[in-house]
């Protein structure tokens, strides 16, 4: 698949603004709501975020060390991969949300969360944006980053932001599914 | 300033709002490396304009009730800016598009006179900020404000005036106890 890279890169970063009001929001809630569990497996919205905030822990520095390593010169365009696309596209939350099987260690269940877990996903998300503006000067096509599962995968850059945003849009659905479930 | 009342009063009259939103508190309008070439003008709310150099956030502008609000750099180059533009209220917010307001202005003498005026106010006020920021004491920079805008004290909290005045929280309580 190929995008502009201009288009890319202003979707991301309106995405993320989106994201971030959505976060935002959640701020005016209780501790109680933002820690209620429908049943033990459903996350709280807490949870949800903090499960945001452990993948950006390892993409937001991965994905500046290699564009801080990237010889690359810039495109107009980019091309997305088929491992990146497949990725984005299974991770794209569907009209009904399917359950999907969470890592282990990216499990927020049993941590401790109150409302700063809201603050650390601001701060990433403004750090994201900062990664967005460096990637301006590289290559999403030739830049490639590892994912948090194996060392041996890479991912283009570009599909390693897309992937980024769609995972964020898909447990803030769930987070908001959460919301509509502690206020009844 | 009575030529943004002006120009507010004409953009009603022809009609020429194309959207009016309303933002919650904390709620971003623009965040950094977006073009934002709207302008948006405040019905009631209050908001900020920040950049972050190095991890700590520099407020460099307020609006509140009857400002507008504009992300200057990217209206004007029509290029990504750096810019914040959050609400630190419940904001309404009316907005126009550079295009339909470009077409305005063009359309008569009168009404470009009328914007000549308010960027050289503009103008004028980025120079009165320049000044503030090379005033080394911090009660005068507190005073260059309070003189030039009482009503910022009304209506924005004073941790983001603080921020503004480059001082803490703190001393900004002090000096206006004093």
């Amino acid at each position: 698949m190929k995008f502009k890279t201009e288009e890319l890169i202003a979707e991301l970063i309106e995405q993320t603004r989106i994201n971030i009001n959505k976060v935002e929001k959640f701020r005016k809630l209780s501790e109680e709501e933002l820690n209620h569990k429908e049943n033990i497996e459903k996350w709280s919205i807490l949870e949800c975020i903090e499960h945001l905030n452990l993948y950006g822990e390892f993409y937001n520095p991965e994905i500046r060390k290699c564009i801080e390593t990237s010889n690359s010169k810039p495109s107009k365009i980019f091309k997305s991969g088929v491992i990146g696309n497949y990725f984005v596209n299974t991770m794209r939350p569907k009209k009904k949300l399917n359950k999907m099987k969470t890592f282990k260690d990216k499990n927020p269940l049993g941590s401790r969360l109150n409302v700063e877990v809201i603050d650390r996903f601001i701060g990433q998300q403004k750090d994201f944006l900062d990664l967005i503006e460096m990637s301006k000067n590289i290559n999403l096509t030739k830049t490639k980053t590892s994912i948090s599962i194996s060392k041996l995968i890479k991912l283009r850059l570009g599909d390693t932001f897309r992937f980024i945003i769609a995972h964020n849009e898909r447990h803030l659905i769930q987070a908001e599914n959460a919301r509509k479930l502690a206020s009844r | 300033m009575k030529e943004t009342e002006l120009l507010i009063q004409i953009i009603d009259n022809n009609n020429l709002w194309e959207k009016e939103i309303v933002i919650s508190r904390n709620e971003y309008l623009k965040v950094k490396g977006s073009i934002d070439t709207n302008l948006y003008f405040i019905k009631n709310g209050s908001l900020r304009i920040y950049v972050i150099d190095e991890f700590e956030e520099h407020t460099i502008r307020f609006g509140y009730q009857n400002n507008f609000i504009v992300s200057l750099d990217s209206f004007i180059t029509e290029k990504p800016s750096d810019f914040y533009i959050q609400a630190i209220k419940k904001t309404s917010l009316k907005i126009i598009s550079k295009k339909t307001f470009k077409n305005l202005i063009n359309s008569n003498v009168e009404i470009q006179n009328i914007w000549t005026k308010i960027l050289e106010q503009l103008i004028l006020q980025q120079l009165e900020r320049e000044k503030d920021i090379l005033t080394s004491s911090p009660i005068e920079r507190y005073k260059r404000v309070l003189k030039r805008s009482p009503q910022l004290f009304q209506e924005i909290p004073n941790k983001y005036i603080a921020e503004y005045l480059r001082m803490t929280p703190e001393t900004l309580s002090r000096i206006k106890k004093s």
